[in-house]
């Protein structure tokens, strides 16, 4: 008899299955989170990762991993571009003391991690990558909570312009610290100077170009939700696509697409980014994968730095927004809620230690523990700690529902 | 019979002028229910008049103290423009005029919480939320309770001039209402609402007041919605049909308008209170609210039909010796010019929806024309 048609055992799991077992380890744990724990469903999304991913059961592995890659590269460059186009310089210059709690918030949680670091034996430039990669808030986990409660109001606005910011900032600060690492590994002093020029200004230049097409497409297509959520995942694709071919940062040009394009559409045809439901499919996905990125084993070496890193990274926030809580105009009160908010650390710094490693890996695995440990604590937490922060600021909104 | 609610006796012709506004985010200029955080800014610097909170949190109510004119209206409602809005930028809020936030959705406001508004959420459901709507209330002063039934009766009958010179609500929940003013339809939800009835003096008023509290319809003068309502504390009539205007320029012609007719109607006696008015009131109202400046209304003394604008213009020119100063004269002047070629703030909305084929253009644009003031002096 000839059975050529059956498939031959084992099989291997296709893309589609891949992506198939993501959504649904997704949503079966996410909805265990709030339904039984009473937490986010972020939360949920990460731990499905976690546990499927190559540091546990492993029932994904980095081959796999890699097929669900173009969505969340999608999913990310949503996020960066809403956090881009959401940086509001004209609030900095209303209210410079705001500009001063943003370097403060900055400026601390870097230097304190960095001295954390420094003082647990990690060499000097390895930590001061590690504590760079800290200072971004975590853009996906607050952007969500903010769409998924309609959350609207100084507060909010605050915590997603600091978001910014730092996000910038720390972004920046990585690529340029990758220089110096490239001498390590590499002597060449033109290469100190040229590799970061050219990421940094490369980068900018095609987040410029891209932001010129986006705004003229929107143009055209007129102010229709839909069309113009299609321009942009295309815009996105073709950022990410293009910073990879050109080996450029592809966070620094997501950022700068999004501030650039809110900064050049005087005449506002880019509608606001709503995340619709095909987001929603992204975003799990996205999740997923940041908690997929955590090798439990090396999570149990590095735990007790890990949480040390969390708590004096958190520190180092609030201490920097409180301090010039008054001049800028919130409550000491809020400025806690605010400090809360920007506690959270997903995907982008999955993504920064990522590129690290590609370039670096040995380096790679050293920050990658503390981070990515740091990552998962705060996956874990964060999310509600955000909620319950806006919340508790009162600029929630209950859906239709009443929820 | 009961004795006659103490009436605080006021200087005749002095005004007081209040203001609701819209609370807006920078981004999308949404309605934001930041009232709060503002108010909490705003206790700590100096400023004249008063800053208060709304029913919602998005609403937020600016008013002048005691007042003699368009001037003195224009340049206390000045300075506390400029204060407010140095404190709404240091927070990235917007502050507009206009009767309705076009694309608000009543589900989404906040209730502010005191204890009177909590109250009447109780009471009236989804119409505490509806009332989210921004008008302004122009106080004029009397010297006794008998002046101010008779001011309102004479007033009623020029309800119609006051709403269609203030109308800037022609878009409601996201759509073109065909309204100039939508706003007072929010009003006349209320059970309350309508007018004073058509008593002849004060002594009756208390005599009715005092039965509607016996009924328990009532407690207290707040209750009754009336389009004008007499306010024996202060000693003065309140005017509560205008939307809140566009600008501030326009906001203190309206109260110099109605200084002037209360003058001219006290001064030279051309009518007597008639029942007729409360006749055609509701009519006229509605014609009013629906056309603006285009509307046809009924004159009950003279028992016909005019055109608005027409009417405004003639009662203006009439009342214009009776103008504060020259200044006020010269708003007055403003005004007419407005009325005749028909072009109120509802009608600049919507030209500048037309052109930009955005609601949230068209609130930017009316918080950048109430913030940092108009090109020349005159909304229109």
């Amino acid at each position: 008899m000839d059975l050529s048609f059956l498939p031959r055992f084992p099989f291997a799991l296709g893309d589609l299955s891949v992506i198939a077992l993501i959504l649904l380890a997704g949503l079966g744990t996410g909805e265990l989170f709030r339904r039984v724990l009473l937490l986010p469903r972020i939360s949920g999304y990460v731990l499905a990762g976690v546990l499927l991913g190559p540091g546990t059961f492993g029932l994904l592995d980095r081959g796999m991993l890699e097929a669900a890659q173009l969505l969340f590269d999608i999913a990310l460059g949503l996020i960066l571009f809403e956090l881009g186009s959401r940086l509001d310089w004209q609030w900095f210059r209303h209210n410079r003391w705001l500009l001063a709690s943003s370097l403060a918030e900055i400026a601390f949680s870097f230097s304190l991690v960095w001295l954390l670091l420094g003082a647990l034996r990690m060499p000097l430039l390895h930590a001061a990558i590690a504590a760079a990669i800290g200072v971004a808030t975590g853009a996906s986990v607050l952007l969500v909570v903010i769409h998924d409660r309609r959350a609207d109001g100084p507060l909010t606005d605050r915590a997603v312009n600091l978001t910014a910011l730092n996000n910038v900032v720390a972004v920046v600060a990585v690529t340029m610290l990758l220089a110096p690492l490239h001498l390590q590994y590499r002597p060449g002093v033109t290469t100190l100077l040229l590799q970061p020029a050219y990421l940094l200004l490369g980068s900018i230049l095609l987040g410029y170009a891209t932001s010129v097409a986006l705004v003229l497409l929107a143009r055209w297509l007129g102010k229709r939700e839909e069309l113009q959520f299609i321009a942009l995942v295309a815009m996105v694709l073709l950022t990410v696509g293009i910073a990879k071919a050109l080996q450029l940062s592809m966070l620094v040009s997501l950022l700068a697409l999004g501030v650039m394009a809110r900064n050049r559409d005087r005449a506002r045809h880019l509608l606001p980014v709503e995340f619709g439901p095909s987001a929603q499919v992204l975003f799990v996905v996205l999740f997923v994968l940041t908690g997929a990125a955590v090798t439990l084993g090396e999570l149990a070496a590095g735990a007790g730095m890990a949480l040390a890193y969390v708590l004096i990274r958190l520190a180092g926030k609030l201490l920097g927004v409180v301090m010039f809580s008054g001049p800028s105009g919130l409550s000491t009160r809020k400025a806690g809620l605010l400090g809360l908010t920007l506690m959270p650390m997903s995907a982008t710094a999955v993504a920064m230690v990522d590129a690290t490693a590609r370039y670096y890996p040995q380096f790679g695995d050293r920050v990658a523990s503390v981070v990515l440990g740091a990552v998962l604590i705060l996956e874990l937490t964060a999310p509600l700690a955000t909620q319950i922060a806006l919340r508790a600021a009162g600029e929630t909104r209950a859906d239709a529902n009443g929820r | 019979m009961p004795p006659p609610l103490p009436f605080k006796t006021s200087e005749r012709y002095t005004l007081g002028v209040e203001l609701e506004l819209q609370v807006l985010n920078s981004r999308d200029f949404d309605l934001v229910g930041a009232a709060g955080d503002l108010l909490a800014l705003l206790e700590k610097v100096p400023h004249p008049g008063e800053i208060k909170p709304e029913i919602t949190e998005a609403m937020i109510e600016v008013s002048t103290g005691i007042q003699h004119g368009y001037a003195g209206v224009l340049t206390e409602l000045t300075a506390i423009r400029d204060v407010m809005v140095r404190q709404a930028q240091r927070l990235n809020l917007g502050v507009a005029g206009g009767g309705t936030h076009p694309f608000q959705e009543w589900q989404d406001q906040r209730i502010f919480s005191a204890p009177r508004y909590r109250y009447i959420h109780d009471l009236y459901g989804y119409l505490a939320k509806q009332f989210t709507v921004f008008g302004q209330h122009v106080h004029i002063g009397c010297d006794s309770g008998d002046a101010a039934v008779w001011l309102i009766h004479l007033f009623s009958r020029y309800i119609p001039h006051f709403i269609a010179l203030s109308a800037s609500s022609p878009f409601f929940q996201g759509a073109d209402t065909a309204f100039a003013s939508s706003r007072l339809n929010s009003v006349s939800a209320f059970p309350l609402a309508g007018h004073i009835p058509f008593v002849p003096d004060w002594t009756a008023f208390t005599e009715y007041f005092d039965h509607m509290r016996r009924l328990q319809v009532v407690e207290s003068m707040k209750d009754f919605y009336w389009d004008i309502r007499p306010k024996p504390e202060y000693g003065t009539i309140e005017l509560r049909v205008c939307d809140t205007p566009l600008t501030l320029e326009r906001s203190a012609a309206l109260a110099e308008y109605a200084r002037a007719l209360a003058r001219y109607l006290w001064e030279d006696r051309p009518l007597e209170p008639s029942a007729d008015v409360y006749r055609v009131y509701g009519y006229n109202r509605f014609l009013a609210c629906r056309f603006g400046l285009e509307a046809e209304v009924i004159d009950p003394y003279e028992r016909r039909k005019r055109l608005l604008s027409e009417e405004i213009g003639y009662t203006l020119g009439l009342v214009g010796p009776y103008a504060s100063d020259e200044a006020g004269a010269s708003a007055l002047q403003h005004l007419r010019e407005a009325a005749t070629t028909r072009r109120g703030d509802s009608v600049l909305l919507r030209e500048r929806m037309a052109q930009s084929k955005s609601l949230s253009d068209v609130v930017r644009w009316a918080a950048g024309l109430w913030m940092h003031g108009s090109a020349d002096g005159n909304s229109g």
